[in-house]
């Protein structure tokens, strides 16, 4: 007897109970976390990501209006910090599932974690020290 | 010592007939990891632009050189495509659009409307 309901209704979004077998003592563990946060990310970064991509057209087309310029602004400047950030925990959510699919060894797989989460850490510090510069110099 | 259990073949190409819903399912893991590549130019460039001087200047010539704009054209397919795919991601998640039909239309979906974006962007960018 096939369960009377369809499969799309069984997800976290409409049925408490798929939430409450995979955490605890189901096998999602932490990744459920990261899963949220790879979906909430991306929707912050739809209009993040389409604002940048119009700001970027912008700043190609405009002879007169510079790179400096449009970041000391507070709303660019604010909207930039906020895609950087937003743009790398989905990144880093996305590669951590890239590696867990392909690196193999566990010493291995700690590793890259360690590599890209440094790496992560000092271009989100590099981009918010950048943009804040910008914006505090006017 | 890699554990020696039986290992079901990769599902590209060689030996998996070729399906659209598996091949935009790839396309969107190598997109998403082309951005993050690009992230690190997206940082670079910021940090050029606060340092302005030298620094900007070689920047700037190395984006409008032949060079850095296919890396741009290339960030804008892929940005658009990883966004398209997202958004029908997205609707998975919500429970949306599981069904065959519904997978393969979505799917066309998507390479019409990153391709749409990609073309007007770019059509907006040189003719501006």
């Amino acid at each position: 007897m096939p369960d009377s309901r369809s499969l799309s209704n069984s997800t976290a979004l409409r049925d408490g109970s798929v939430l409450r077998r995979v955490q605890h003592l189901g096998s999602a563990h932490n990744g459920l976390r990261e899963w949220r946060l790879q979906r909430s990310t991306a929707l912050a970064l739809i209009p993040l990501g389409l604002y940048f991509a119009a700001s970027m057209l912008r700043l190609a087309t405009s002879g007169r209006l510079t790179a400096a310029q449009w970041l000391s602004s507070p709303v660019s400047a604010l909207l930039v910090i906020l895609l950087v950030l937003a743009g790398l925990a989905h990144m880093l959510a996305g590669l951590r599932s890239v590696f867990l699919d392909y690196v193999h060894t566990r010493a291995r797989l700690v590793l890259a974690n360690l590599i890209l989460r440094a790496v992560t850490a000092i271009l989100a510090g590099a981009s918010v020290l950048a943009v804040l510069k910008l914006f505090l110099g006017h | 010592m890699p554990p020696q259990r039986p290992l079901s073949p990769f599902m590209f190409p060689t030996w998996y007939r070729f399906q659209l819903t598996s091949a935009l399912s790839i396309l969107h893991r190598l997109t998403g990891i082309a951005l993050a590549a690009g992230s690190i130019l997206l940082s670079g460039w910021l940090v050029a632009v606060a340092a302005g001087g030298e620094l900007f200047e070689v920047t700037h010539a190395f984006i409008r050189s032949p060079i850095g704009m296919l890396l741009l054209f290339l960030w804008s397919v892929a940005f658009f495509y990883h966004l398209c795919n997202g958004i029908r991601h997205l609707g998975w998640d919500a429970g949306y659009g599981f069904d065959l039909r519904s997978a393969y239309r979505s799917g066309y979906a998507v390479i019409a409307a990153s391709l749409l974006l990609t073309v007007v962007t770019w059509v907006y960018v040189l003719l501006a």
